[in-house]
């Protein structure tokens, strides 16, 4: 794992670009839900965001994702409007999806952002769609799915992955691997040691890295999406990560060894890339900059979001059906 | 600009939650993420943090009551 190359400066940049942004949104929703301003469930991505930002760097905004409803890291990643998606989880008019599908169901196609699905292993097969369609259609898109190691003991991870193979689908099944799903530690219910070997049991090119350092999660989704771009086929990357909250905001996560929690808090994603930066001559004042920057765009989509109006009460009967539903 | 502290909603299905204690008087110097206020809700008790650093003004200063989600019980100015 450790020799991996450092990956180039500007995509190092790129990165800790996307992954402070999710940091201080996680910081934010945490802090506004917590205060009763917002009043929403929320499953916490602190600990997660150089997974997802170092995946999407090494995409387009024209490629898919899919994703579940620990998403925020993804959709962030992906490069969805912080102003449509916190009015979104707000559940107002201006968000995403009127406010009609909330913190679970994030959607954005003008990022690419398919679907969030609110059921856990779910999003296997809409991407495999999604995937199958692009490969008929020869639009040359690589379809990202995001799922965590609980997933993988569910029976459209198995099904999905070995028809993904069998057909070679441009789509790259990104196990986030944070090691709990939900209250439950992997090893309680995952009869294999890593996700990666089952992946390898349905012949699909598996890898299994360090999600958290950026440069070998780069290197990872670099060479999966060129995989996939060529025609070879899926990949499943196990990326191996943790969460440093509970399963959802108000879940004190009591279940994770205090020994664990301390061990992953210092080996905590976030100061290890900001100090790679300055390892490699990114001034201090360029990255208080990036971090500045975000702040601004988080505490403005956060603003519109409280202040933005709900979606009228007649609009239940609209983007339901493909037609309007009659009052 | 003062920042409202209102119950919040710690759990799936959490509507209601009892305030069992304040941490600190009223009035009190707070700081952002110390511990001002226990929580109860159907499973547990927790101690909810302040989301500022200010004068803490409590407005719901009954204890041992449930109160819905939502509902505005102190401000930080």
């Amino acid at each position: 794992m450790s020799d991996t190359q450092m990956a180039d400066k500007d995509v190092l940049i790129d990165i800790f670009t996307r992954a402070d942004l999710i940091m201080q949104s996680d910081i934010k929703f945490r802090k506004m839900i917590g205060a009763g301003q917002l009043q929403i469930v929320y499953y916490p991505v602190r600990g997660q965001e150089v997974v997802s930002s170092a995946m999407m760097a090494a995409v387009n905004q024209e490629d898919y994702l899919v994703t579940i409803y620990r998403g925020l890291h993804d959709q962030l990643a992906k490069g969805i409007p912080s102003k449509d998606l916190w009015a979104e989880f707000a559940g107002k008019m201006a968000g995403t999806c009127k406010g009609k599908g909330g913190p679970m169901h994030i959607t954005h196609p003008e990022t690419g952002v398919m679907v969030t699905t609110g059921i856990v292993g779910s999003g296997i097969p809409i991407a495999n769609g999604l995937a199958l369609a692009s490969q008929l259609e020869k639009d040359g898109k690589v379809t990202v799915c995001c799922f965590g190691d609980g997933a993988s003991n569910i029976g459209a991870f198995h099904e999905g992955l070995n028809m993904a193979q069998v057909w070679k689908l441009p789509v790259i099944f990104l196990c986030q691997n944070n090691l709990y799903s939900e209250h439950t530690p992997m090893a309680f219910a995952t009869s294999s040691d890593t996700i990666k070997q089952r992946g390898e049991g349905l012949g699909m090119r598996s890898v299994r890295v360090n999600g958290n350092d950026a440069s070998e999660m780069y290197a990872a989704a670099k060479e999966a999406v060129e995989y996939a771009r060529a025609g070879n086929g899926p990949t499943l990357i196990e990326a191996m990560t943790f969460r440093f909250h509970g399963h959802l905001l108000g879940d004190t996560g009591h279940y994770i060894p205090e020994a664990e929690m301390e061990q992953a808090l210092k080996d905590d994603p976030m100061p290890i890339l900001r100090q790679q930066l300055l390892d490699i001559q990114v001034s201090e004042a360029d990255i208080a900059a990036i971090e500045a920057k975000n702040k601004e765009i988080i505490d403005e989509a956060a603003q519109f979001a409280l202040d933005a109006p709900y979606p009228p009460g007649d609009e239940y009967r609209i983007d339901v059906l493909d037609v309007e539903i009659a009052a | 600009m003062a920042t409202e502290i209102r119950i919040p909603k710690l759990g799936f299905s959490m509507e209601v939650g009892t305030l069992a204690e304040w941490l600190v008087p009223d009035g009190a110097d707070v700081t952002e993420g110390q511990e001002i206020y226990a929580l109860e809700n159907d499973k547990s008790t927790q101690e909810v943090e302040s989301p500022a650093t200010g004068k803490l003004k409590i407005i719901v200063s009954t204890t041992g009551e449930e109160y819905p989600v939502g509902e505005l019980i102190g401000t930080i100015e």
